[in-house]
């Protein structure tokens, strides 16, 4: 910490460099600031101007994209600083200092920087949108993606979709592993020995156990997001065994085996095979009446969750699908529908079919992102 | 290149140890140790990220600990058990001595009966040790939130023996495959390495330190289609645990070259996935013409 008293050029610089890093949306607080400069000056001799970015670098750049984004935004700093520096000394002005504020003829690309020296707070926010791959790629519309960008988000699907799948309850169940002592058993099971404790009860974690149906539509209308929805079933009900899948256009396929498949590929294939109606038009009505005529009442009981992913653009009987949606509502311990569409501002829920359908909901919520996929964990509990 | 005494003494301790290293590498495990912060090492599988705190304990000559997390990890086996059937032996056994109630208690309550899992090891230890908590990202977010407090106060409160105060804050090396995002709060406790695969100089660097012997040209070979391999699009990349396995076992051989039917055989060792291993072996020819032209140039 005396270093940061003892305010040489060098560290008043580091300070206006972890300003200029907040500025692009680092996470820099005041802690990394004393470690970057406490590490400076464990590395005090320095030989070359690379070791201090990389010390830099170890100290200030906390997450991947961070670490990607810094070299660049270093050299940036140096590179405008100097500018600013030598615009400064041709000026008259002393160096160093910069705290006298003058000097707005400079070239725009300086003065970012010379903000900086100068405490001036503008802020450039177009700028601070570019650090984070992995966050945007979580609030973009999936219907924005381009195919090269699939991969990776695919990934981001998986992962979110097996934490869902495993998250575990507060219920403890019985375990042969000695992962905790079950007290109350153990007693009650050596009780029968005149209270000689000889054998140990332990309990463990229980994992959910809700069984979901999940009836998504694969529809013309839902071809940008069915592709994203299909992976996020996929990994969803592979990660978790009770969980039933059906897919609808026109008619109602069951998909829950063509699914349990080790492979993305296979699985993809089977669906193909099994549905003929991909990307047709929507006849959610009959296709609900369907479900409930041949599945709803051997599937649905009141610890089953029933996820619906639809925009709800419906040409075929409203009636049909209000009274289906009821019966379904009523057989089951939720309803939860995730709209696409639901993601842009200024969404209303005036499809015919979601008319029909919303007293029937008991949660409505978005799937146009990644971010909306992780939020579906709150409506599971 | 760095000209630093300390920088210079920990790329020497490294090598020492048959770890090859780059500049950020070294300059993250300087900075750890010096700070004494906890380190924080992403990557992917098989770069060498827990290598790290092996060479780092054997350097320091000191011990390693061990906290291997996963699914369902919680505090008790991080921290401390008792060891209960001991106990109701031991309770057994004292029944007609006619010792008090205190006195037994006391007895039951003792170091004897404690079973220390890694965290209460690290911190009880006779001289600093490096602590390594491996995988982070599959043990809960509570856990998570658990470990932190442990990380920032260095001492455990037993509540029938009291808080254990850390005899010497242990060097603390966590690792992350990153399967799910680690919290911010952990992040700024800790100083950030991100390890990628090894560029071709690294690999072949690697191969030739642990696997002595290895013909050069094959050596070349190896690194040359690992590095094309890493660039197709598998379920399992293969690091370079892999690459030594595959290395070593070609040297055994005596191969001094790849050749296809060669590759096909031997393809199991560095990918461990069926499907990965059916999409290499269609594109082999198309790798075998990337990896073959380049061996041809360096042979002129």
């Amino acid at each position: 910490m005396e270093l940061i008293l003892r305010q040489t050029s060098l560290s008043a610089n580091i300070v206006a460099f972890c300003r200029f890093l907040r500025q692009k949306g680092f996470t820099v607080g005041p802690q990394e600031e004393s470690d970057a400069l406490l590490a400076l000056e464990k590395l005090a001799p320095f030989g070359a101007p690379d070791a201090l970015q990389l010390c830099l670098k170890a100290t200030l750049a906390r997450t991947l994209p961070q670490q990607m984004l810094f070299d660049e935004l270093y050299i940036q700093y140096w590179r405008e600083l100097e500018k600013a520096v030598n615009s400064k000394s041709r000026e008259g002005a002393p160096e160093q200092k910069a705290a006298s504020g003058k000097g707005q003829e400079q070239p725009p690309r300086a003065q970012s920087i010379k903000n900086w020296l100068q405490g001036s707070h503008a802020r450039d926010t177009e700028e601070m949108a570019t650090y984070s791959t992995q966050e945007m790629a979580g609030r973009r519309d999936f219907s924005s993606f381009r195919e090269e960008e699939l991969w990776e988000v695919t990934r981001l699907i998986h992962r979110i979709a097996r934490s869902l799948a495993l998250r575990q309850s507060r219920r403890r169940k019985r375990s042969n592993r000695p992962l905790q002592l079950d007290l109350r058993r153990t007693l009650r099971l050596n009780m029968r020995r005149g209270g000689e404790i000889l054998e140990l009860a332990h309990f463990e974690p229980a994992r959910n156990k809700q069984q979901i149906v999940l009836l998504c539509d694969v529809s013309k209308s839902m071809d940008l997001y069915s592709r994203f929805l299909i992976q996020f079933i996929y990994a969803f009900q592979n990660a978790c065994r009770r969980i039933e899948t059906f897919v609808f256009s026109t008619s109602l396929y069951r998909v829950t085996s063509q699914l349990r498949q080790r492979d993305f590929g296979t699985a993809l294939s089977g669906l193909a095979d099994a549905v003929p109606g991909w990307s047709g038009g929507t006849k959610i009505g009959e296709s609900f009446h369907a479900f409930c005529k041949y599945y709803a009442g051997k599937l649905l009981n009141n610890r089953t969750i029933v996820i619906i992913m639809s925009d709800g653009w419906d040409t075929g009987n409203t009636e049909l699908l209000a009274e289906s949606m009821r019966i379904i509502q009523s057989k089951s311990a939720k309803v939860i529908w995730m709209n696409p569409l639901a993601g842009s501002t200024g969404f209303k829920p005036n499809t015919s079919g979601l008319k029909a359908a919303m007293p029937f909901i008991d949660i409505f919520a978005a799937a146009h992102n990644v971010e909306s996929l992780r939020d579906l964990h709150r409506h599971l509990k | 290149m760095m000209r630093n005494e300390g920088l210079e003494r920990i790329q020497k301790m490294l090598r020492e140890q048959g770890y090859i290293t780059e500049p950020s590498i070294v300059m993250s495990v300087f900075l750890a140790m010096e700070l004494r912060k906890p380190l924080l090492i992403e990557g992917p599988a098989g770069v060498g990220k827990t290598e790290i705190a092996k060479v780092m304990a054997s350097a320091l000559q000191t011990d390693l600990i061990r906290l291997q997390c996963y699914e369902g990890l919680d505090a008790t086996h991080a921290l401390y058990e008792w060891n209960y059937q001991q106990q109701l032996l031991h309770l057994k056994m004292a029944e007609d001595t006619g010792k008090t109630l205190e006195e037994r208690e006391r007895d039951i309550f003792s170091d004897k009966f404690l079973l220390k899992r890694p965290l209460l090891q690290a911190i009880t230890h006779h001289k600093p040790p490096v602590l390594l908590i491996d995988e982070i990202d599959r043990a809960d977010e509570e856990f998570e939130s658990f470990l932190l407090e442990v990380l920032s106060d260095w001492q455990i409160s037993i509540p029938e023996v009291g808080t254990v105060r850390a005899t010497h804050i242990p060097q603390v090396i966590v690792t992350s495959n990153r399967v799910r995002e680690l919290s911010e709060a952990l992040r700024r406790r800790c100083l950030y390495l991100w390890i990628e695969y090894p560029g071709f100089e690294k690999e072949l660097n690697i191969v030739r330190n642990k696997v002595p012997g290895i013909d050069e040209r094959l050596a070349e070979q190896v690194c040359h289609f690992m590095q094309e391999v890493r660039k197709m699009r598998l379920e399992k990349v293969p690091g370079i645990a892999e690459t030594l396995d595959w290395a070593m076992a070609l040297s055994a051989l005596h191969i001094e070259h790849l050749d296809k039917e060669l590759v096909e055989s031997t393809l199991g060792i560095i990918l461990k996935d069926w499907q990965d291993i059916r999409h290499t072996q269609d594109s082999l020819s198309a790798l075998f013409e990337k990896v073959g032209v380049v061996s041809k140039l360096d042979n002129l």
